[in-house]
């Protein structure tokens, strides 16, 4: 049974709504959880091969220039060293983008930034193969080099199809009661999931078999097919479990690539493990960013104009730009409004996705400018975005599927005791510390992506679901195991998910938030179409069938399971993103909240607590969800804090290219994070009258940790992230107001 | 005659490892992952920052074992011998229940995307046996040398804090057999010097103190390792050729604690971990320092004598030690001398040591009574992070109210651990007073020239150093008070 499923207009409602198991939403463990805590779960560097041998990748010593030889002899003479893996033409430059279906950038010959792997040496050991790693003699023809962002940021080129504008600008600026143009600027990140990326890649025949550490598999196996000449169906990407991931993993690597290479010409299975450096050095990036907001405003608050423009940088010809007015387009009213990106070319590591690209540095930057327009205007600053919620998508005039920003406002604004808050900055001291409350609207797009799973309901009262869909960390095994049981009516532990094998059906795949309302819907689509099965076997209509304890029942009337399904019974389900994408503005809100103190005489800033209140249509799981959220915000003070990739100018290094000193939030950076979700539905998003939640966390926080430090200690610093260099020149009189 | 064992043997969970043919360079980590299969620890970063590679090293102390969370990334194999090592795997079975701690961290969502898990489960593991019921504070020391980028740690500490709910110590296995363990690894204990392998690549585990002086007297170009928190890195991350390796982190005669009227002497293999309680107790201005050297595994694996000998110009721990006048003795064969720390500290990388010479020891003067003492370290992130600058004061004011003597030292801004002579000249004999304080401040550009880095511009680290010094004054005047964690 095979149904396909385009969401071409709202649905009326979910079944979800009326199976009435108690299953879907409920704070349930995650169902992996036993496997991880016992360091059982195994990931893409843990599976082990006859004659498996391990794989190193070199990179280069220079940003830009070309390869004029490699001298094997030095490597190739130490011992357990197999091979010197090398094909200029077919190697990754860099890694692909999510969702490519094309090879990303392929050829290495040329050098278009310092760390990019030119080859890989292969040993019988993992030890041999890194010395022999540092013994190969590469030489080079170096070029000019363009390392320096800011420097080049006049030569930026604009990104055509970024470009919108809508009346003018410059008048309602000019006739503004109030208005703020300013440049907000962040640096370059790291998403720095804890797994390092990896691939063990065997042959099998013709067939290549890669465990790789990936997001999104299906277009990966596109993208690993292109790269190296196959048929996709001759690639299988197995990535059961994945140890996080945050953009980072979306397309292909390098690594994939030459292990796939070294075991063909081996003929034997070949892992490649990257080190910390590499990934810093070799995968992808958050662009740095330079951001001008523009608002103008009358008396009363209501924005007559915004203007977002953004520059960022990527390698050549390559065109993704850090989308930071993403939200911006449709958070905020306002006749006249201009947006663009454009883009400078640089001799940096890939910039690419890094978990919510464009909203977790758009964000601060607009919400920033939101908070000094508030204080222009002197107009609290959740009242003053309460004003600005526009009723229809200021440019496309399109309705909202479904928006509780005003609800979360004022619900955050309660539950954080807004009220309260001085507006006046530097006016609350306690002890050595300025004290300071700030907010942030929070906004992230929510998209359906094309995603199929099957499931099969057996003979034993048992379902098994089965999609090429990953978790990452998010939770996905759980949800659509609860989708399931919910749907079927059977318990949670009654549910089999096997995922991360392009084996199983294609799915959306982790990214864009999209992940589980794409392959949540497919798992519900199969569901329902095996409900319909039930329905006929026991004589009922699909709205009398109640599935519940592995029994149908239809009135008084039950069977159990074991009666009707005497054979395996299989639906597969597609759902395709359909007409209701291009009649509504979807997105996922809420309201950020936080309190820092910024210390009297040093100018260290330290979160007090944070209280996020979010509304994203049906919650799959309260658990998974506010665990969702809670990272995010916890990337929101990485953002704000600590977070900035340094690139040596000269060389083009990456100065900071560990985790020692690329600065994640540790435990005692995070304070008391409260989060809440309000209710709502929505009909346009999908099925599940759900939507994403993996980077609204993220989206503003940053934003509202700023305007705290503003309102702790009157310093409005625009350059990111926040460090106490950029305040302690600064810092009021400690004794003006006394503790 | 030293009896030469060909063998390196300790225990890996519940299995007794004998290996003939180890490099002297493999890791723990390497190790475990490739060699035995035991997947389950994981490589984050290879070089001691994120704690996913976490496991316990039990080692015999007194009539029991002490089991310290450790970096497997960093740690060598070389120096296990006669140890215990618990991994992951050892928790539960995978037909059996989980661990408690286990439990708390699935019921609690602390596990996400999973990676760090493990390593968090160890640490917390570590952390339970010896305090089933942490306060906030202790689960966070106890998981500074953690990171994780899913969770947010709130759950991760929340399970920590209900894991004495699921069960309890005494009834954990490693506990109910500890004294069986102890037996098994006192019979490990020979009193013989283990060497493997050939030339360059040798390993070599001296049976005593006296023996490392003969070794390394003949042996002058092999490298000591003690904790390898910094040498597991020159291998790693800088593949380096540094053997053959000498291991010395289980030289008993180095881990000598010895406390006094007069002051505390510490082996040079004495831990971080070990040397707080005494150092809390004789110098409790150290104590903030001590919790922010590394993360709970770097400072259970790293050693005083480590941090001295390799000479960082950073350094957290010589600041405060020259300071307070320590004295660090050194040896080669049977020869001993003694010296001051600061004059230890040659220039960028070198220091005062002959080759085949190592560091025995060091002596820190009792703070006599009078004597004012603090010492500050700044950095970017509060844990597990690199100071950008550590300063160390001691003052003595007598009854005039002028400063009788002074001595600072400042690491991180200069090529070496560094006193501040300039600005003591322009303090000693002088009131201490704001004014004096003020008068003072410009010496420092004639005691130090420090460099722009990324960890701060060196107007940055000049202003700070001159900050910390008014600090000092305010708070040795009893007008300021400690910064305390948190805002709250």
């Amino acid at each position: 049974m095979n149904i396909t499923f385009k969401m071409d207009e709202p649905v009326g409602s979910s079944l979800l709504d009326h199976t009435r198991q108690n299953v879907i939403s409920r704070p349930i463990d995650r169902i992996e959880g036993p496997l991880k805590v016992a360091g059982r779960a195994r990931y893409s560097a843990e599976f082990k091969f006859p004659g498996m041998v391990h794989g190193v990748l070199v990179g280069s010593t220079i940003p830009a220039g070309t390869i004029t030889g490699i001298n094997e002899t030095r490597a190739r003479a130490l011992p357990g060293v197999l091979a010197v893996v090398t094909d200029y033409e077919t190697f990754l430059r860099n890694p692909g983008q999510g969702l490519e279906t094309e090879a990303p950038a392929q050829g290495v010959r040329e050098i278009a930034y310092f760390g990019q792997p030119v080859a890989l040496v292969v040993a019988e050991t993992f030890e041999a193969a890194r010395n022999a790693a540092g013994a190969l003699d590469i030489a080079y023809a170096p070029a000019e080099a363009r390392l320096d962002f800011r420097a080049l940021q006049s030569e930026a080129r604009p990104k055509e199809s970024s470009q919108k504008s809508q009346g003018d600008l410059d008048r309602a600026m000019m006739d503004a009661a109030a208005s703020i143009d300013a440049v907000w600027t962040t640096p370059s990140q790291n998403s720095a999931a804890m797994e390092p990326h990896a691939s063990t890649a065997l042959w099998e025949g013709d067939t290549l078999i890669v465990y790789g550490a990936y997001q999104m598999l299906s277009s990966d196996r596109q993208q690993l097919a292109d790269a190296l000449g196959l048929a996709p169906d001759k690639v299988r990407i197995i990535a059961h479990y994945v140890g996080g991931g945050f953009g980072a993993k979306l397309g292909i690597s390098q690594e994939s690539v030459a292990a796939a290479l070294a075991a063909r010409a081996l003929n034997r299975p070949v892992q490649v493990v990257m080190t910390r450096q590499q990934v810093f050095e070799a995968t992808v990036r958050r662009s740095e960013t330079i951001q001008r907001v523009r608002l103008a405003a009358g008396a009363d608050g209501r924005l007559t104009g915004i203007g977002h423009e953004t520059i960022t940088a990527n390698l050549p010809d390559e065109d993704f730009s850090e989308p930071a007015s993403a939200s911006t387009q449709f958070l905020y009213g306002g006749e006249a409004r201009r947006f663009g990106n454009s883009i400078v070319t640089l001799n940096q590591v890939l910039s690419a996705s890094m978990r919510a690209p464009g909203e977790a540095v758009g964000m601060l930057a607009l919400e920033g400018a939101m908070d000094e327009l508030a204080e222009a205007l002197d107009i609290d600053p959740v009242e003053l975005r309460k004003r600005n919620l526009p009723p229809r998508h200021p440019m496309d005039d399109l309705p909202f599927s479904s928006r509780s920003l005003a609800e979360c406002l004022d619900h955050g604004a309660s539950a954080f005791g807004w009220a309260d808050r001085n507006p006046r900055p530097a006016n609350r001291r306690e002890g050595e510390w300025w004290i300071g409350q700030g907010m942030a609207a929070a906004a992230r797009s929510n998209m359906l992506i094309t995603s199929s799973a099957r499931v099969t309901l057996g003979t034993d009262s048992r379902a098994l679901i089965e999609t090429d869909m990953t978790d990452i960390g998010t939770g996905t095994y759980t949800i659509l195991a609860q989708i399931a049981a919910e749907m079927l009516g059977l318990p949670v532990e009654a549910i089999d998910v096997h995922l991360g094998d392009t084996a199983f059906p294609a799915a959306a795949g982790s990214g864009g938030s999209f992940g589980a309302a794409s392959a949540g819907t497919s798992v519900y689509l199969a569901c329902k179409r095996l409900r319909e099965t039930l329905a006929e076997r026991i004589g009922a209509t699909p709205e009398e069938l109640v599935l519940s304890e592995g029994m149908a029942r239809r009135g008084n009337a039950a069977k159990p399971f074991s009666e009707l399904v005497t054979e395996p019974l299989v639906a597969t389900a597609t759902v395709e993103p359909g007409k209701t994408e291009e009649n509504f503005v979807q997105a996922a809100f809420g309201a950020h909240f936080a309190e820092v103190g910024v210390h009297v005489h040093t100018g260290e800033i330290r979160v007090r607590r944070m209280h996020g209140t979010f509304a994203a249509g049906r919650i799959l799981n309260e658990k998974t969800a506010r665990s969702q959220c809670i990272g995010g915000m916890v990337f929101g003070i990485g953002t704000a804090l600590t977070e900035e990739l340094v690139h040596d100018t000269r060389l083009g290094t990456i100065v900071n290219h560990d985790l020692a000193e690329y600065h994640l939030p540790v435990h005692a950076d995070v304070p008391r994070i409260d989060v809440v979700f309000l209710e709502e539905r929505d009909h346009a998003a999908n099925p599940l009258l759900a939507k994403g939640i993996g980077e609204l966390g993220i989206s503003g926080a940053g934003a509202a940790i700023a305007n705290a430090v503003y309102n702790a200690c009157g310093m409005r610093v625009r350059d990111f992230p926040l460090t106490l260099d950029k305040l302690i020149a600064h810092l009021p009189d400690p004794d003006a107001v006394q503790p | 005659m030293t009896e030469i064992r060909g063998t390196l043997r300790f225990i890996l969970n519940d299995s007794l490892v004998e290996l003939t043919d180890i490099s002297a360079t493999r890791t723990l980590l390497d190790f475990l992952r490739l060699d035995r299969h035991l997947r389950g620890t994981k490589e984050g970063c290879a070089e001691g920052d994120c704690g996913a590679c976490t496991v316990l090293v039990g080692r015999v102390s007194g009539e029991g074992i002490a089991y310290e969370s450790v970096n497997a990334c960093i740690a060598f194999v070389g120096a296990l011998d006669g140890a215990h090592v618990v991994t992951i795997e050892h928790l539960s079975s995978p037909t059996g229940p989980l661990h408690p701690v286990q439990q708390a961290m699935v019921e609690h969502h602390g596990s996400q995307c999973g990676f760090c898990t493990p390593g968090i489960v160890m640490s917390l593991y570590a952390l339970w046996m010896r305090m089933p019921e942490p306060g906030r504070q202790d689960v966070e020391k106890a998981l500074q040398g953690n990171l994780c980028r899913c969770t947010g740690y709130a759950p991760i500490i929340r399970a920590a804090e209900a894991a004495a709910g699921f069960g309890r110590p005494e009834e954990d296995p490693l506990v109910l057999e500890r004294s069986g363990m102890v037996a098994k690894l006192r019979a490990l204990q020979d009193g013989s010097r283990i060497e493997i392998g050939e030339g360059r690549a040798r390993l070599i585990v001296p049976s005593d103190v006296e023996d490392l002086a003969r070794v390394y007297a003949a042996e002058p170009e092999a490298t000591l390792v003690a904790g390898s928190t910094d040498v597991g890195l020159w291998v790693t991350k800088f593949m380096r050729d540094i053997g053959p390796l000498i291991f010395i982190g289980n030289l008993e005669q180095l881990q000598g604690i010895e406390d006094t009227t007069t002051g505390v002497t510490l082996g040079a293999g004495v831990s971080y971990t070990r040397a707080a309680q005494v150092l809390a107790r004789r110098f409790p201005q150290m104590a903030e320092l001590w919790h922010r050297i590394g993360g709970e595994q770097v400072r259970n694996m790293g050693t005083i004598g480590g941090n001295i000998a390799n000479g960082s110009p950073i350094g957290d721990t010589p600041p405060p030690l020259i300071a307070l006048g320590a004295k660090v003795t050194l040896r080669k064969g049977s020869e001993r001398r003694t010296l001051k720390l600061e004059e230890f500290f040659i220039a960028y990388g070198k220091q005062d040591r002959a080759p085949g010479e190592f560091v025995e020891s060091v002596m820190i003067p009792a703070l006599p009574a009078g004597e004012q003492f603090a010492v500050y370290k700044i950095s970017k992130r509060r844990e597990e992070d690199i100071s950008t600058l550590c300063g160390a004061f001691r003052i003595f004011v007598n009854d005039a109210g002028t400063v009788g003597m002074v001595r600072i030292a400042f690491g991180g801004m200069a090529a070496t651990p560094k006193r501040a002579r300039a600005v003591e000249a322009a303090l000693v004999g002088r009131p201490w007073s704001a004014e004096t304080i003020e008068a003072a401040l410009p010496a420092f550009s004639e005691d130090f020239q420090p460099i722009s880095d990324m960890r701060a511009s060196a107007d940055y680290r000049m202003l700070t150093a001159r900050n910390l010094l008014r600090r000092f004054h305010l708070e040795t005047t009893g007008a300021g008070q400690r910064l305390e964690r948190g805002a709250a």
